[in-house]
């Protein structure tokens, strides 16, 4: 399969004060399309910077990253943002949703911070991506009227709505009671096995097992 | 971010935070509705003012009358006639400025009429002068050129002194009455003069209802030695007010060898009197009183919005995410602003209308809200707004979306 991602050398250097913290210290990763690839290691190895990085939300200091075939190390502000938007569906360990829209509202944003689509397009997709994920009939509520698991489905749909190449999910399961996270596991692994590529950031063993292949990271370098 | 969705944010944010919404939302209300009173009662001001110069000739009118004698005159001072009808003609004659002139003469004298006597003022006038002063007569004719030139008896009454005197002030034409020994036909009555500057002024013209106007040549054969004006007139061609006034000086130094002489913008006197005065330290108090309140919204609307950004930092950082641009969130939060501000200023828009109107009926003034001042008072409030949104929004606008989403 072709490759997707193409990093070499990435480097991530925060200044904090006087002393510079070298998060990542020269990471290469190559993920081909399809794959579902999961991001493991303790907290403050550097697995979150990557994610960061390898999803544009954070330019990296040093370092070559060809995305989807594009180079996007260099990219700054708006057209970061653009390519966020294309290539990249985000899914957060606390949802995320916004709490004063209405569940395929918010599935709709990404169609909207892309500009061209038409109101009514926009909703019809975010509908059947909620139905997809089968939560035809939560449309119209609220996140905070939703469980867990059906409030990180919508994150999910979300993130899937404007057919981006990756799908990047950082400890989707952390804050989800045990059986809400196996649901939205499986969920992962439909997608995967319907094509998409994943990467998933964790620290849970059993989260990571569910991957087909596992980068392990310490203190900012892949180990593994 | 489209607007309509900024809009509505902003709106609930507004609703979010309703206690604090209420106060800034109070002080754009406050601040804009008394501006819209102000300008309105100044607008009223200014076209009262205009009414009145229109009323006593309009812009563009010079009164010319005698300075005051110096304690030692010199020998040109005493050599000086002063100003005379002679130097009326002269100026007619050699001006290029004027349009037309007016010379005029007053003295109280003795009436006598309908078994009545009393004293009151004999104006000696020209056609011209009712003219330059747009008066008309309600009853019979105005002074004419032939009256000036036969110097003619004749009178045309003020309409206080032709109703007080006969049943009804138009019977008062083709009656006679004395002035002095003499005899006069009246042939006119003039309309009456009322001019107000506020309900409860004096009216300010009534002292055109309290004379009678003869001939000004009659005036001089029947009650003068010389021929020494009161006054004159001086109505200036179109937008050369300044080049008259120059000229005028100049032709009459050259006659008097000593300037001797007075010129002054008709009206100048009036003003609006103390209400005027009055209304004017009003309308300034409450032009401050605007400002400050204006000012004191914008601070609490920054400060909310400030607080609502901190508190909404993680949902930026997510819309960022999911592909916000910075210029998209800083229009979003600058939108929030200018909700809230737009609003405050149609209601205190409202409200100021409301004011106005009631002030005007209350004190009879000519104020309405313009739709210039409805502008500019939704104009104010949208600076006010961006003013308040725009460090909020820079704030929210440079937040980086990785640090945007660990934060809280």
């Amino acid at each position: 399969m072709a490759a997707l991602i193409e990093a070499r050398g990435l480097t991530k250097t925060y200044r904090l004060g006087q002393v510079d913290v070298q998060a990542l210290r020269g990471a290469d990763v190559d993920v081909a399309r399809g794959e579902f690839v999961a991001i493991i290691g303790p907290s403050g190895s550097g697995k979150s910077t990557l994610m960061h990085l390898l999803g544009c939300l954070d330019t990296p200091t040093a370092g070559r990253y060809v995305l989807d075939g594009e180079e996007v190390g260099g990219l700054h502000g708006k057209r970061l943002a653009a390519v966020r938007n294309r290539k990249v569906g985000f899914v957060f360990q606390t949802f995320n949703l916004m709490p004063r829209l209405s569940i395929e509202e918010n599935v709709a944003l990404p169609l909207k911070y892309r500009g061209g689509i038409a109101r009514r397009e926009r909703r019809a997709r975010a509908v059947a991506g909620l139905e997809a994920l089968g939560l035809g009939h939560r449309i119209g509520h609220r996140p905070e009227e939703l469980s867990g698991g059906e409030r990180q489905r919508v994150a999910i749909a979300r993130a899937l709505v404007g057919g981006p190449a990756i799908l990047m999910a950082d400890e989707p399961t952390g804050n989800l009671d045990s059986k809400a996270g196996a649901e939205v596991m499986r969920t992962f692994e439909a997608l995967h096995a319907a094509g998409n590529t994943v990467i998933l950031v964790t620290h849970d063993p059993n989260v990571a097992a569910r991957a087909e292949r596992t980068i392990e990271m310490a203190d900012g370098r892949i180990v593994a | 971010m489209t607007l309509l969705e900024s809009i509505l944010t902003g709106l609930d944010e507004a609703r979010r935070h309703l206690g604090q919404t209420l106060l800034a939302l109070a002080g754009v209300v406050l601040g804009t509705a008394s501006i819209v009173t102000v300008l309105a009662l100044f607008g009223g001001q200014a076209q009262l003012t205009q009414q009145y110069l229109d009323e006593v000739g309009g812009a563009g009118t010079l009164i010319a009358g005698d300075a005051p004698r110096s304690l030692a005159p010199t020998a040109r001072e005493l050599a000086s006639e002063r100003l005379t009808y002679r130097d009326a003609r002269y100026l007619r004659a050699r001006s290029t400025t004027l349009e037309a002139l007016a010379p005029g003469w007053e003295l109280n004298l003795p009436y006598r009429a309908n078994g009545r006597d009393f004293s009151g003022q004999v104006a000696g006038a020209v056609p011209d002068y009712a003219r330059i002063n747009a008066i008309r007569p309600m009853a019979g004719r105005w002074l004419s050129d032939l009256d000036l030139e036969t110097r003619s008896r004749v009178m045309v009454m003020g309409w206080k002194y032709a109703d007080s005197l006969f049943d009804d002030a138009a019977s008062a034409v083709g009656r006679l009455v004395n002035i002095g020994d003499k005899q006069f036909t009246v042939v006119g009555v003039m309309e009456r003069e009322v001019f107000r500057f506020a309900s409860w002024e004096d009216n300010a013209l009534e002292y055109r209802n309290e004379r009678a106007y003869i001939p000004l040549s009659t005036a001089f054969s029947q009650f003068a030695q010389t021929d020494n004006l009161s006054f004159m007139t001086l109505k200036a061609k179109p937008g050369m007010v300044e080049q008259a006034e120059d000229e005028v000086r100049a032709l009459l130094y050259a006659r008097h060898g000593v300037e001797d002489f007075e010129l002054r913008p008709s009206g100048s006197f009036g003003g609006g009197g103390e209400s005027g005065q009055f209304l004017l330290l009003f309308n300034y108090i409450f032009l401050v009183v605007g400002a400050i309140s204006l000012f004191t919204g914008g601070i609490v609307i920054a400060n909310i919005l400030l607080a609502s950004v901190v508190e909404r930092v993680r949902d930026f950082g997510t819309r960022m995410a999911l592909g916000a641009t910075p210029g998209g969130v800083f229009t979003h939060v600058l939108a929030e602003a200018l909700v809230v501000t737009v609003l405050g200023g149609i209601v205190g828009l409202a409200i100021g209308a409301g004011l106005t109107g009631t002030v005007a009926r209350v004190m009879q003034l000519p104020a309405a809200v313009t739709p210039g001042i409805a502008t500019l008072a939704l104009g104010t409030s949208v600076v006010v707004g961006l003013a308040a949104g725009l460090y909020p929004a820079v704030r929210a606008g440079r937040l980086s979306p990785v640090e945007a989403l660990r934060y809280g």
